[in-house]
């Protein structure tokens, strides 16, 4: 046996350089969980001091009366409900004496659920399904412009509030691989076991309790 | 010795206090301001005609030479109903400055945004952009988007996101665009 180790060498450097760019350091940052003090449900999020992305649970039955509300048939909202939604704050948290820039695309974004990697639903899959039924004008729009934008540019203090989409049943767990760039940088970061929310009914309230 | 602390040391106390009282100051205020941010180019903004919600027409020619506000917004985004009461409070200081302030609803028909002012009162016109078209005329991804019209009519400043609009830096930089 005798071994080229110049080209050994060379193949091992080249396989670095294809490798290295396709690697994404994970930016550092921490995961919160909790109670979201508006909706109290429960959250989960991913922060530093330049950006933060929090995931609110919505329960189906939310997601059914917020689309039924705006002209979806209660099948079709029905098959929204039961897409694992969130309400997603996505915001640039940069001050001006420490500014950044992010910009993000979901379509980038992995959902890791029992051993497969998936994609989210994003607003433009789901209109492609909506056009096809045919479903009202007035809650197309709706629809698309509650959904979070697929790709967004976000300066200091920016930030969009809407939902997201992880094709999931309720009650299921995933892992949520993002990434971003920040001042062109590209980064990465993760949530792991996140939960959708359960097909439940709320509670109605006592005003008097 | 004590004669010296009494006129040295307490006015170094005062002017370090002094200081670092302001700089702090300045680090809260710069972290609490609420930004404008330059749109690349300032390109012309998407000229438009809309009725309000009481079927009266406006098309931005009409404020051609004016400084305008461009808000997109709809009933049922959180964060726009969040920023309208600060917007009514800017409006009512900007107008009388000639300034004028459009808040541009994406979807939704007259009788849903009259019953919404019950409860959020404006009294800068509310047009309806039905069918979405303007909307997608303009770099507007998601809502609230704000756009600054200046007066020769180019989208020079955006904000994506709430806005404390009756902020007194925030006005002041759209003032400064009749300059």
């Amino acid at each position: 046996m005798c071994f080229d180790y110049k080209a050994v060498t060379g193949l091992i450097f080249i396989g670095i350089g294809f490798l290295l760019p396709a690697y994404t350091p994970p930016a550092k940052g921490e995961v919160i969980t909790g109670t979201d003090e508006e909706a109290q449900l429960p959250f989960w999020e991913w922060r530093n001091d330049v950006m933060s992305v929090r995931l609110v649970q919505r329960l189906p039955d939310q997601t059914r009366a917020f689309f039924t509300a705006r002209g979806f048939t209660k099948s079709q909202a029905e098959v929204i409900a039961q897409g694992c939604i969130f309400q997603t704050v996505y915001k640039n948290i940069a001050t001006p004496s420490k500014p950044g820039v992010i910009e993000y695309d979901l379509t980038q974004w992995k959902v890791l659920y029992q051993g497969d990697v998936r994609a989210l639903k994003v607003k433009e899959a789901w209109q492609q399904e909506w056009e096809k039924a045919k479903v009202p004008q007035p809650a197309q729009i709706a629809f698309f412009w509650a959904l979070i934008p697929t790709q967004q540019r976000f300066e200091p203090q920016d930030y969009n509030w809407g939902m997201t989409s992880y094709n999931l049943v309720p009650g299921e767990k995933f892992d949520l691989e993002m990434v971003w760039r920040q001042d062109g940088v590209k980064q990465s970061g993760a949530i792991r076991g996140i939960e959708c929310a359960p097909d439940v009914e709320l509670e109605p309230r006592n005003p008097f309790g | 010795m004590r004669n010296y602390s009494r006129f040295v040391v307490f006015p170094i106390t005062f002017v370090m206090t002094f200081f670092i009282t302001l700089m702090f100051a300045t680090v809260v205020y710069a972290e609490k301001s609420q930004p404008l941010h330059p749109v690349t180019g300032t390109p012309m903004a998407p000229d438009f005609s809309l009725n309000d919600i009481d079927g009266k027409p406006h098309a931005l020619q009409d404020y051609r030479g004016m400084v305008v506000i461009i808000n997109f917004w709809a009933t049922w985004c959180p964060p726009c109903r969040y920023e309208l009461p600060s917007m009514e409070r800017a409006y009512q200081r900007l107008k009388k400055q000639g300034i004028e302030m459009l808040a541009i609803n994406v979807g939704e028909d007259a009788d849903t945004i009259f019953t919404f002012t019950v409860d959020y009162p404006v009294t800068f016109p509310l047009l309806m952009d039905l069918d979405s078209k303007v909307i997608k005329d303009y770099p507007v991804v998601g809502l609230p988007t704000t756009y600054v019209v200046d007066s020769k009519g180019r989208l020079v400043y955006r904000a994506i996101g709430t806005r404390e609009w009756d902020d007194a830096a925030l006005m002041q930089k759209i003032l400064d665009l009749k300059k």
